[in-house]
């Protein structure tokens, strides 16, 4: 084929991007064939995912933060707007894994906003802490190592807002995955039990207790069933419940977040 | 394969080539990569700015032209209307009986004629100087020596009055608002195929160095390419002050003359590029209702969330009421794609409403040459003659190397903007 660019007089230019390569291209190889052949995550192999408006560090061991979960903290965004008491209170990010929301969420809370990010796997408690760092955001955002409520008991009924993202896959679906999800993203991450709702009927019913009359929760869900079961739980849960209880859907359309208040 | 292979190389550039500088260098060394984008140095823009500043100039200064006696008689019926109006305003704010909503209605319209008043009343002042310097001059004929200090003062007033009066003129003529904004560049290739396409590209880089020289911010918004990496489409987001005042001239067709790359036998073509430029608007000047917004993603079909791994963060943004729809890809969350898509969609809406505004009011001349028109071919770019000429200055210029390079654009501009400005002058008087 004619190469046209040669043709500098015309001013149709050549491509500006000069990269100049560290590595060998048997090495780069090795990588493409990690890609195509392993089908290991693209965000794994460079290390970081584009998240929001940050670029978070990722690696095997912490689910990579999905663009859905983006919305999360929009969420939070619109609730802190309105409510003055909520965006000067205390913030927890249940199951952070890279720290995505807990970041999110400090962002839009701004300086006066504290948010906890909780995690069991210490993978992910490592990850986040440097992610946090990375952000300079190691005054408000503080990381916790624990099982969901467990390492909150000194701020029990105290919590503003309550965001998570926990696994919510049914375990019967976890074989079918995507080989880049199934093969490489910790499976404790996704995995939800039976139905999927194992950990979201517990942290809906644990944050009843854990929150401020008022406080708000976000979760995010398996899409349709899930959404409305969630919904529905959180509307009639026992003792004091939770009102204005929404479902809000993705860009796709899925009924993806439940959010509610807690009366 | 190979083909996969090339994509997959120029997927890990591109991820890193945006983003280097915020990542750690752990991850740069562990792709091996080295990387340098023209677009986005990592220097320090806001050095650059502060080197770059200059006074803007939005009127002409070196070019006044005489005031005729019609001009100032329909000027100082102007300005008595304003005293009369201002002297209203000011009764209303004194009387303890006014209700708040007039209180601040009437002060808004008070802040907003305080600097005509202040050149009036420093004309008056100056009238009065020259009123009793006349005076004084009749009243002592036959000192000689004392009438040439009078007459001298009076030489100095009179002048100082034309000054004021030119002063106030131009605070009288119509301005645009948008000015003073930030404004969305838009480049469209017409007729001529692939050869249009490479002259967008080029116009679009063009705008893009006169915006750096002017140290202004040049963000590439979304880029369509051609077979031949020309650009179909492409927006480009430019800040800075007076960005669009400078810029809404270039509104328009662009044609080109030149031998394309594309053209074996070496005959000389003529194909033409349009030109948009918007002001940048925000939510708060065109009230984006979100249940009016429909925002999707391109990712196909499935359960979505936890289940699926992508690295598309494509956003398309539906205007429901209008129908305008925008996609944005380069950026590498979807967050930031439905921020900049919001961006464009805003700075559409309100361009739409401010044509609205402008068609129903009666419309000045000077208002045409700047935001009129966008089929008008405006600008021819020979390459062989090595000249361009602006059709509505009616100004040739003949290196066309140094306008491409962003250096000469001003030419232009600046003929554009003494030509409104004369323009308005003349619909001025004949109101």
């Amino acid at each position: 084929m004619e190469d046209y660019t040669a043709n500098t007089q015309m001013g149709s230019s050549t491509n500006n991007n000069f990269l100049r390569l560290r590595t060998s291209l048997e090495d780069l190889y090795a990588l493409w064939e990690e890609r195509i052949v392993k089908r290991r995550p693209f965000q794994y192999i460079v290390g970081c995912e584009h998240w929001r408006d940050m670029v978070l560090a990722v690696e095997e061991g912490v689910l990579i933060p999905r663009p859905e979960t983006e919305v999360l903290v929009d969420m939070v965004e619109e609730v802190v707007r309105e409510r003055k008491d909520l965006r000067e209170g205390l913030w927890v990010d249940l199951g952070t894994g890279s720290g995505a929301i807990g970041l999110g969420i400090s962002g839009v809370l701004g300086e006066s906003g504290l948010v906890i990010a909780v995690d069991l796997s210490p993978v992910a408690i490592a990850v986040a802490k440097y992610n946090i760092e990375r952000y300079n955001l190691q005054d408000r955002v503080e990381v916790r190592q624990g099982s969901w409520f467990e390492p909150l008991q000194d701020v029990k009924g105290k919590i503003a807002g309550l965001v998570s993202n926990p696994p919510y896959i049914p375990s019967e679906h976890i074989p079918g995955l995507q080989p880049e999800v199934g093969k490489h993203e910790p499976i404790s991450a996704l995995d939800g039990g039976k139905n999927g709702m194992d950990y979201l009927l517990h942290l809906c019913m644990e944050s009843a207790s854990a929150l401020t009359p008022g406080g708000f929760v976000a979760f995010e869900t398996n899409g349709k069933d899930q959404s409305k079961i969630i919904a529905e739980f959180l509307h009639t849960m026992p003792k004091n419940g939770f009102c204005d209880v929404k479902i809000r859907s993705d860009f796709a359309g899925i009924p993806r977040f439940v959010t509610g208040f807690l009366r | 394969m190979k083909g996969q292979w090339s994509l997959w190389t120029k997927m890990l550039c591109h991820h890193v080539v945006n983003k280097s500088s915020q990542m750690s260098p752990s991850i740069c060394s562990r792709l091996g990569f080295q990387t340098c984008d023209h677009r986005f140095p990592d220097w320090n823009w806001a050095s650059f700015y502060s080197s770059m500043e200059k006074p803007l100039r939005l009127y002409s200064t070196d070019l006044e032209p005489q005031l005729s006696s019609d001009l100032i008689r329909i000027m100082e019926q102007r300005l008595s209307a304003i005293e009369y109006r201002n002297a209203y305003l000011q009764d209303i704010i004194a009387k303890p009986e006014v209700s708040a909503g007039e209180f601040s209605s009437a002060n808004k319209e008070l802040k907003k004629l305080g600097g005509c008043m202040d050149l009036i009343n420093e004309l008056r002042a100056k009238q009065k100087e020259i009123h009793s310097l006349k005076s004084l001059m009749d009243e002592c004929p036959d000192d000689k020596d004392m009438r040439e200090m009078v007459v001298e003062e009076l030489n100095e007033a009179v002048e100082e009055e034309k000054r004021l009066q030119h002063l106030l003129l131009k605070s009288l003529l119509p301005k645009d608002g948008a000015d003073e904004r930030d404004c969305i560049l838009e480049v469209r290739a017409g007729t001529g195929g692939e050869e249009a396409s490479l002259f967008a590209m080029d116009l679009f880089k063009m705008y893009e160095r006169y915006s750096q020289k002017r140290g202004w911010r040049f963000e590439v918004v979304d880029v369509m390419e051609s077979d031949l990496k020309g650009y179909k489409e492409a927006s480009g987001a430019i800040s800075g002050p007076g960005a669009y005042g400078k810029l809404k001239f270039e509104s328009g067709i662009h044609r080109v003359q030149r031998v394309p790359v594309t053209e074996k036998s070496g005959r000389v073509h003529t194909s033409a590029v349009s030109v948009a430029i918007l002001p940048q608007a925000d939510e708060v000047d065109v009230q984006l209702c979100n249940e009016d917004l429909r925002i999707d993603t391109y990712r196909s079909g499935g359960s979505g969330g936890q289940h699926a791994n992508t690295t598309n963060s494509a956003v398309r943004v539906t205007h429901i009421p209008t129908g305008i729809m925008v996609s944005i890809q380069d950026e590498r969350s979807q967050h930031m794609n439905k921020a900049k898509a919001l961006k464009v969609l805003c700075a559409k809406l309100y361009e739409m409403e401010r044509t609205r505004i402008q068609t129903s009011r009666s419309m000045l001349r000077s208002e045409q040459i700047g935001s009129g028109d966008r089929s008008e071919r405006i600008r021819t770019y020979n390459f062989p003659q090595g000249r361009v000429t602006d059709h509505r200055a009616g100004i040739t210029y003949h290196s066309i190397d140094d306008v491409m390079e962003g250096e000469s654009l001003d030419i232009f501009i600046d003929a554009l903007l003494l030509k409104q400005e004369m323009d308005a002058i003349s619909s001025f008087s004949s109101l």
